[in-house]
């Protein structure tokens, strides 16, 4: 396909993506427990309607369909520098340990240091997870070049598994940890205070400026890197960017809607799917699906369970793990780079 | 696989030593596990009370609480272990073990559904709880199955297993988080401490039950040593050599799922030692099946019983998980092999 021919397909996608992403975060403010009129959406957002229902909607359902927004386009971001820094198509936050890394940091600050301000607590979330997507990285890293997109898996689910040992250990000495943070632990977009958001969202937006320039380096970072390298791209800095980036926005997502799994992963394949090609139309694509995602299993999760409601996480592993292994099959990954 | 440096004479003359110690340790462990708790009971007391002569508290103490614990223990990790030497051999692949394969989290989805199922209003369950392992066991085939399934379907090699296993897991876990949401929460509670892997309720009756299906598995685990033997030429020498390579894979991975979803059903999720015990047995005894075999089960069993006894001794008087201490001393191992795993093949 010549390339304006491939622009426009990307821009006619993404503007297809804002679309349906406009609608879907339209009907969050409608839908739930209770179902409200267009006209009672309306005067609780924009107008001043007073009362229980322009209370819920606008101290419940507009908060959540935002966290969903900007957390899912975060986690979409995220998942599409992992993949293209390390050229792994299974490469995601949720994979990488970034969840089990926030939890056991959230539940050490709680349990052992007596932490209870919830930005103090948001802040340990994104730490632990930049240190557990280091450590895997690091793992994947030591091992050298012939380290397959498997292994990284591996190394992933393992340290997550070393983790949440650790988090196991913390909670069974204090009970009382565990009821408090059983919720956050599922991760979720409702009852988060927005006060977190505020915090986050500032430095979501920087790391996505922070993106842009990288395009065309990724691009040809996703040949191999002595192409790339050639291109004049300088790979180690490029990559370690793009790695720290993500982790920074992986973190900064955990921190707001606990660990929510399977965005990153899925949103850069079905962006891709789409027929999205390079990274200047790959970035604001699979934030869009991702931010769809979220918002859709935002609203899928006040079903599933009704009256309850569900977490996200496990709403979108039951609509994530199908795609994983239709990935999984369809694309033939490599699984040892020979 | 480079655990075989040591010229094979010296090694069948070395093997029945190392044998014998490694029972040597279990025994000691088993005294050792039955002897510590919240009143310490001395080796001596604790033989006199096992040979029916002790005080008569000391006999209550160990025959009704510490030993059906420790022999739980000490079954499940035989299982395991054996469940892990099988796999490996069967995939060639020294990172399958049981829990990678979806079965440990499978039997969890089994356990959640019959406490969600068969709970009434008031929090009571309405069937006997003996059938919590029968449900285990259900959820572990079932999961294992789709496993086998889309690997069989795929047919993409050893390690196509492992990563539909992990895959498959993560999807057993989320309806497990769903299902302890759902159901009462009085039962989420039971139903974590059960996942997270312990022996600390043990009865007598689950110890005799996990050794009968531990007995069961025998007379397949007599006749299999030649057929893992054959496993360690590749695919087409083992066909040569007689061995209906596809038919024996899948009966080695049946085995080995049974005896997964026998001790798990038990236990919990305890992790990471069907894939350990294997390598030590390797290290120490080489590949040859019968030692293998005989070699991983009692490093199984050592792994647990010990692990056992440090989950109840370090935080004491709290109890730790025993799959908590497993996966502490698990993790790392595993991710040991994975990177040099990795080198070797740079």
């Amino acid at each position: 396909m010549p390339g304006h021919d491939r622009d426009a397909r990307g821009a006619l996608v993404i503007a297809s993506l804002l679309t349906v992403l406009a609608l879907l975060a339209l009907a969050s403010l409608h839908l739930g427990l209770r179902h409200y009129a267009p006209w009672q959406v309306f005067d609780a957002v924009f107008g001043d309607g007073q009362g229980a229902d322009a209370l819920i909607i606008r101290t419940l359902r507009l908060p959540r369909t935002v966290n969903a927004l900007i957390v899912g386009a975060a986690l979409a971001v995220s998942g599409l520098l992992m993949q293209s820094a390390t050229r792994n198509p299974l490469a995601a936050p949720g994979v990488l340990g970034v969840n089990a890394g926030a939890a056991l940091a959230v539940v050490l600050g709680l349990a052992a240091f007596g932490i209870a301000s919830l930005s103090a607590l948001a802040g340990l979330a994104a730490l632990g997870a930049v240190g557990a997507t280091a450590l895997v990285f690091g793992i994947a890293l030591s091992a050298g070049s012939s380290f397959s997109p498997v292994h990284v898996l591996l190394a992933g689910v393992t340290v997550a598994a070393l983790l949440a040992s650790f988090t196991q250990i913390v909670l069974v000495t204090d009970e009382s940890t565990m009821e408090s943070l059983l919720f956050w632990l599922a991760g979720g977009f409702a009852d988060r205070p927005l006060m977190l958001l505020a915090i986050a969202a500032p430095f979501i937006g920087i790391a996505f400026l922070a993106v842009i320039p990288m395009t065309r380096a990724l691009d040809a970072l996703m040949t191999d890197d002595a192409s790339a390298q050639a291109l004049g791209v300088p790979v180690v800095r490029i990559r370690l960017t793009a790695l720290g980036l993500a982790a920074i926005l992986a973190g900064l997502s955990v921190s707001v809607a606990g660990p929510v799994v399977f965005i990153g992963l899925i949103a850069p394949h079905i962006a891709r799917r789409l027929g999205v090609r390079g990274h200047a139309q790959m970035v604001p694509a699979a934030a869009l699906v991702g931010a769809t995602l979220a918002v859709a299993a935002d609203i899928a999760a006040r079903y599933v369970v009704s009256p309850g409601e569900a977490p996200v996480g496990a709403v979108l592993a039951l609509i994530g793990v199908p795609v994983l292994v239709v990935l999984l099959r369809s694309r033939r990954m490599a699984l040892q780079r020979r | 696989m480079n655990g075989t440096k040591a010229d094979p004479g010296r090694r069948a003359f070395i093997r029945p030593g190392i044998i014998a110690a490694l029972v040597v340790l279990l025994c000691l462990l088993l005294l050792l596990a039955i002897g510590i708790g919240s009143s310490w009971l001395s080796p001596e007391r604790v033989l006199r009370a096992l040979l029916g002569d002790g005080e008569r508290m000391d006999q209550v103490i160990v025959h009704t609480l510490r030993l059906p614990r420790a022999l739980l223990a000490a079954e499940a990790g035989v299982c395991l272990a054996l469940a892990g030497a099988l796999l490996q051999r069967a995939t060639r692949n020294p990172l399958a073990s049981p829990s990678v394969v979806g079965v440990v989290d499978g039997a969890a989805v089994g356990v959640v559904l019959f406490l969600w199922l068969f709970s009434n209003e008031a929090n009571a369950l309405t069937v006997s709880i003996d059938f919590q392992p029968v449900a285990a066991a259900i959820g572990a085939v079932v999961f294992a199955a789709i496993v086998g399934l889309l690997t069989w379907l795929d047919d993409g090699g050893p390690m196509r297993l492992i990563i539909y296993g992990v895959a498959i897991a993560a999807l057993a876990s989320a309806i497990v988080t769903l299902l302890i949401i759902l159901g009462p929460v009085y039962r989420a509670s039971q139903a974590l401490i059960w996942l997270a892997g312990s022996v600390h309720q043990a009865h007598w009756d689950d110890v005799v039950t996990l050794a009968g299906l531990l007995a069961m598995s025998l007379p397949l685990l007599v006749l299999v040593p030649r057929v893992m033997d054959q496993f360690l030429l590749d695919d087409d020498t083992a066909a040569a050599t007689g061995l209906a390579v596809g038919v024996m894979r899948a009966l080695l991975l049946l085995i080995a799922v049974y005896l997964t979803a026998s001790a798990v059903s038990f236990v919990g999720g305890i992790a990471f030692v069907g894939l350990i015990a294997p390598h030590v047995a390797r290290l120490i005894l080489g590949q040859t099946a019968g030692p293998y075999l005989v070699g991983s089960a009692l490093i199984g069993a050592i792994i647990v019983l010990a692990s056992d006894i440090v989950a109840r001794v370090i935080l004491a008087p709290l109890e730790l998980p025993t799959g908590a201490v497993t996966a502490l001393v698990g993790a790392p191992y595993f991710l040991f092999i994975l990177v040099r795993r990795g080198r070797s093949h740079a």
